[in-house]
This record gives C-alpha cells, structure tokens and sequence, in this order.
C-alpha cells in the first residue's frame, strides 16, 4: 500500500511537470516554427528555447527519485 | 581556436583596378569590408562605371542562359582539359544555334516521361474495367463511359441509374461490377449525341470518369487498350534516343560550364568594386587576412600589376570588428556545425568546439549506452559518412559526431551490461562492470549530479578566465564569488549526504555566505537580486544535468519493454517484434540525447563563459559571396 502510494506520488511529481513543460514547449514551439521559416538563422537559438521548460520536467523527475530513493529504502 | 586577422588595405592605380581585383578574387583569402565602414579610410565608394554596368548586366544575362540550358541537361557536357580559352561572342553563337533545338528536345523528352509514367496508370484502371464490356454493346451510334465508385458507397450507383433514367428516357444500360476491393467499375453505354448531357451529369454528381490520354480518347477501350500497351513498349526508345541527341549536341560544348564558372567570377569581382575607395586616380581595397596568410597575398599582389600597389597590414584597432576563423583539428572540425547554430564567438572570444568534442559525445553515450545500440549506430554512421564523406555540410558532420557517440555507447553499455537492453543478460547471462540502470537509481543521479558539477565549474572557471583576459574587473569578481559560493555548496550536499565529515558543513556556509555577498557587493543595486539569482540560477544548471540519468533510464527501460514484448509471441514474430521496437528505441535513443546533449551545453555550460555574436569570415572569391542588386553597385545609378 505504502509502496503504491509512493509510486503515485512519483508519478504525479514527474506527470504534472511533463504537463507543464509540454504547454510551454508547445507554445515556444509553434512561434519558433515561424520565427524559423522567416529566418532559418534562428534554429539554434529557437532550440535553446525550447529546451528551457524542459528544467520543469528535470526538477520533476528530481523530486520522483527523491521520493522514491528517499522515502522508498 | 580561432586566427588571427590582421587588416590590411591594398592601394593600386584605377588601370590596374580589374587584374587587381581578379587575383584577390583566385585567392580566396580576403574578407573584403565595405570602405564606408572603414574608420582609418575616409573616401568615396568607388562605384561601378556606366562601361562594367553593362558588363555585367550582360554577364548575368549570359550566365543565366547557360545556366539554365545546363540544368536542362541530363548530364552536363565533358569539360575539356586543360579548360579551353572563352570566347564570350562563340559562346553567344553557339547558345543561339543550338539552344532551341535543345529546349526543344528536352521538352519532349519531359512529354514522354510523363507519358512513361502515366500510361500504366490508365492501363490497369481500363484492364479492371474491360471483363465487363461485352464485345455487343458496342454498336454504331453509342458511346461508352467508364466511372470508378468507391464501394463503401454502392447507393451511388442506383441514383445514378435513376438519374440517367431521367435524363436519356431509358435509352441506355449500366454496366457494373467489383474491380477490387474498394471500387466498383461501371460502364454506361448511351446515344452518342446525348455525350454532353451525359458528361455534365457525371460532373455534377463528381462521379470519378475514367478518362483517356488525348491521343486515345477517340478509341473504343479495347483498342485503346492495347494501342496503350504497344506505346508503353515504344517509350523507352525514343527517350533513349532524344537523350543520344541531346548529348550529341552538347558534347562539344564543355566551354559553357568554364563560361558559367568564369562569369560568376566576373559578376563577382564586379560587385565587390562598390566596397572599394576611390581617389581620381587610386582605388583601395579594405579588408581582413588570417594572419598566417598574409605573406601569401603579399607575394600575390608583388607579382600583380607589376608590383606597383602597396598592401598596408596592421593588428585589429580598438574600433575593429574582425571577423571570426574557426580552425580546429579535423576530429573537432564536425561540432562546429553545432557552433554556427547557435552564433560563433565574438572575435577574441573563446572557441569551446574542443570542449564540445570532449563532452558531447560522452554524454550521448551515457545516456544510451548499450553496447548494440552503439553498434547499430556505429554501422549507420560509418555508412553514411562514407557516402558523403567527400561532400562537406550536416550530413557529414552529424555522422562523425555519431561515430564519437557510438563508440561511448558502447563503451557505456559494457560498463553498464547492456546489449538491447537486458537481452544480453537475458542470452548469455551478460553483467555489469559498474552498475545495472534498471535497479540502481541512486548512482545514476549521483552521477549526473557529479556530470553536471563538473561541467558548470568548468564553465565557471573558463567565465573567470574570460573575464580576467578582457579586463573585466567586475565580471572577473562576480564570477569568482560565484565559484566560491557553488564549492561552499558542494561542501554543505557532500556534507549532509554523508560523504563528507559532518565538519565541512561550516566552512561550506561560510563560502556561500562570503560568496553571496560578494556577488551582490559587485552587482551594484541590481546584485542584491541578482547575486542570489546568480547562485540559483548555477545550483539549477547542475541539477538540469539529472536528465542524463532521466533520458538513459528512459531508453532502457523501453528497450526491457521491447524485449518483454518480444517474448510474448512466438519466437518469429517475437524477433520481428523485438526488431521493431529496439528499432525506434534507437531512433529515439539518438535524437533525444543529442538534443538534450546540445541543451546542456548551451544553456547550462556556454551562459558561464561564451561570448557570441562574431561576423564570420567570408573570402572574396568563396561559394559565399552575394550578387547584389544592379541598383546597389552604381551609387549614382
């Protein structure tokens, strides 16, 4: 039971965050795709862009081992 | 690393100007700057006259029409050697005798390849329709038209009924039955003289008509069909032989492709006289050199115009802007392609395309590390960086820089007994050297953790050396308090975590206190925000590296669930299965950590220390070099 309720928290930590990154990347995404085809010199900077939300993701998942590393045994 | 650029302004007589400019041009070594941009010269562009106006408009023109007579080709004409003398007058004669009977040719051979191409289509329609016709219902005084419907839809084909019905008094018959799968073939047979009554219903109701080539069109469909199979038979020799007259009219014209070359170094030099200053009598050229290149182009223009023009050098002024030299060993060279897209370095700054090379392909590996996985891409990469090893650009660059990863992922996958995931556990009982990702999570993220540390005090200490090289006394502060708060906080997580005596704890909030202050010290009113924000911001960089732990559990763990899949069926299927998953895995397992590979160096490991923005270098006489406008050249046109 513990063990299940762990691994729900983990995922919740990890989904939401998923969640979030997606909506800002999709955002990001769609006005680099047009930034890109008006000028094709902004490609580097446009995936620096929208690799920034992907830091939500990370701490998610940071915080779905801490539950479980931590709190797991 | 990148060269040195010294500047250097070449002065000559005006008569000179042309022989002048072409061997600067055959050099391919000066980067040429506009005059009028130009602080140590203060003269007027140069310009072109009314005479290389027209020269060059003719140019263009003549350079166009052989151009696009050139593309027409199948082949392009044997280029003689040594390249013959241009005569540009010939070259216009012979465009004029020939040209047309080549546009000609190549037109037709476009009709018949599409005739080639679209003949079978109508065949197999007519040869699914044809078993429905009986031979008696073509009669004198009728004609037959041919619908495909699309049998999820039969209901068509009653309306139809009903609706001729209607319009031809009963005067006809439908014809009907399943030529495959999705479609039903129908034939109407109906008084010639209601056709157009008929065509218009067919339209109306956008029933899908079969229609004929123009040149069968009046053919009852049994002779049309075999009229159209005798043609698909004729086609390939008569493009073959409009091909064999092409190239026998062009095979003695090889001079057109040196003409084409030869011209597009004139418009070239042309256009390059706008950036250039004039006096009544001289013209001065502005521009960079790579340093190491500069007794090349003074030798060069020593036995040039017989030596009559000077060539001054001097070191970049404080007021410069070189341009940016990228020269790296061969093995680095590929990465800077990930250089360029994100901007080169300012000139001065720091070239980090080693350092790209040190840790790029490693993390890549950790993160896939599987010994097969490595191997396939391995296999790809060689392949296709043979293919286009001759070729410079992406593809070439992006296959060396995946030959470097998948020998990491291989090397990775034997420190973590990977081989398709566990398969190789699985088979032949295959172990770890180091740790299994599957049941060890804590390493994992020790080591990303330990990665990432690594990575942005590297950065740290390139920003403090940055800073120290450029005098930037403020930034060369702020970054050494920041290194100092970062160590005092790897002492206090080494400390807490155990692997440190308890006792470090206290010298490592002293470090960060001490840090801190000093970063909001040297920000001015901005540093009290910022000088923590600074600290966040590294502490949040390093912990961004946990996504190499995070994208390598992901690949093996879709690998276990290739394998579990696989397992489930029978042992033919389970391969086929296993194949296709592991397949995707490893699509995934390479785009995904080179992006993310990408991300941490250029977000995480550039913001500490790289300075970009760099013009790069661009040699008069490159592949790069732009045809401006004719309205741009002539400042008083």
């Amino acid at each position: 039971m513990e063990a299940g309720l762990l691994a729900i928290g983990a995922g919740i930590a990890v989904g939401l965050a998923a969640l979030a990154t997606g909506y800002a990347q999709g955002r990001i995404g769609s006005s680099g795709i047009g930034a890109i085809a008006e000028n094709p010199e902004l490609t580097g900077r446009i995936i620096l862009l929208v690799a920034i939300p992907e830091t939500l993701v990370i701490l998610g998942f940071a915080v779905a081992a801490m539950i479980i590393v931590l709190l797991g045994g | 690393m990148l060269v040195d650029m010294t500047k250097v302004h070449v002065i000559g007589h005006r008569r000179h100007l042309d022989e002048v400019v072409a061997r600067l041009h055959a050099l391919h070594v000066v980067h040429l700057i506009d005059v009028t941009a130009d602080h140590e010269v203060h003269l007027p562009p140069l310009g072109v006259d009314d005479e290389q106006l027209a020269e060059l408009h003719e140019a263009r023109l003549l350079r166009a029409r052989i151009d696009s007579l050139l593309a027409l080709l199948p082949e392009p004409p044997p280029v003689p050697s040594p390249a013959p003398t241009i005569d540009l007058d010939e070259i216009r004669r012979e465009l004029d005798a020939v040209g047309p009977e080549i546009e000609r040719l190549v037109i037709e051979m476009e009709e018949l390849t599409a005739e080639q191409d679209n003949l079978p289509r109508h065949i197999a329609a007519l040869g699914r329709l044809l078993p429905l016709l009986p031979e008696a219902t073509i009669t004198e005084g009728y004609e037959t038209s041919a619908v495909l419907i699309d049998s999820h839809f039969p209901d068509v084909l009653a309306a139809l009924d009903v609706e001729l019905g209607e319009l031809l008094d009963g005067n006809f018959e439908i014809i009907s039955d399943r030529v495959d799968a999705d479609t039903i073939g129908a034939l109407i047979v109906f008084p010639q003289r209601r056709s157009q009554d008929v065509a218009s219903l067919l339209g109306r109701e956008q029933l899908s008509r079969v229609r004929l080539p123009q040149r069968f069109s009046g053919l009852p469909f049994r002779r049309a069909l075999a009229a159209m199979q005798r043609r698909l038979d004729e086609l390939p020799a008569e493009l073959e032989d409009r091909r064999d007259r092409i190239q026998r009219l062009v095979a003695p014209h090889g001079s057109w492709v040196v003409a084409s070359g030869q011209l597009a170094a004139r418009m070239d030099q042309l256009a390059a006289v706008r950036l250039m200053g004039a006096t009544s009598h001289t013209f001065v050229v502005c521009g960079w050199v790579p340093t190491p290149r500069l007794a090349e182009v003074r030798a060069a223009l020593a036995e040039t115009a017989g030596g009559s023009t000077v060539l001054l050098d001097s070191p970049p002024g404080q007021s410069d802007s070189p341009p940016v030299l990228l020269d790296n060993p061969a093995v680095a060279r590929p990465f800077e392609l990930f250089l360029r897209l994100l901007a080169i370095p300012v000139y001065g700054g720091f070239d980090p395309t080693l350092l790209m090379l040190a840790f790029m392909p490693l993390f890549i590996g950790i993160m896939l590390g599987d010994i097969a996985y490595g191997a396939a891409l391995l296999v790809i990469a060689l392949v296709v960086g043979r293919r286009f090893g001759n070729r410079p650009g992406a593809v070439r660059d992006v296959s060396r820089i995946l030959v470097l990863a998948a020998v990491w992922s291989m090397v990775w996958g034997v420190i973590y007994g990977e081989f398709l995931g566990d398969l190789g556990h699985r088979l032949f009982d295959l172990e770890p050297i180091w740790v299994n990702r599957e049941e060890a999570l804590e390493p994992l993220l020790v080591l990303s953790l330990g990665i990432g540390a690594v990575h942005v005090v590297l950065g740290v200490l390139l920003g403090i050396w940055r800073a120290a090289v450029t005098a930037q006394s403020s930034k060369l502060v702020e970054r050494i308090a920041l290194l100092v708060a970062l160590s005092g906080s790897f002492l206090i997580v080494l400390a807490v975590a155990e692997q440190l005596p308890a006792g470090f704890v206290t010298p490592g909030m002293v470090a960060v206190v001490i840090g801190l202050v000093v970063m909001m010290a040297s920000g001015g009113a901005m540093g009290l925000v910022m000088g923590p924000l600074e600290l966040i911001g590294a502490l949040g960089n390093v912990l961004s590296y946990l996504r190499i732990a995070a994208i390598g559990l992901a690949s093996v763990f879709l690998a276990r669930v290739a394998n579990d899949l696989g397992a489930t069926a029978p042992l033919l299927v389970g391969i086929l299965i296993g194949t296709l998953f592991h397949t995707l895995n490893l699509a995934l397992g390479v785009f995904s950590p080179t992006i993310q590979a990408l991300r941490l160096h250029y977000v995480e490991f550039f913001s500490k220390f790289y300075e970009e923005g760099g013009e790069e270098f661009s040699a008069f006489g490159g592949d790069n070099n732009a045809d401006p406008p004719v309205e741009q050249l002539n400042p008083d046109s």
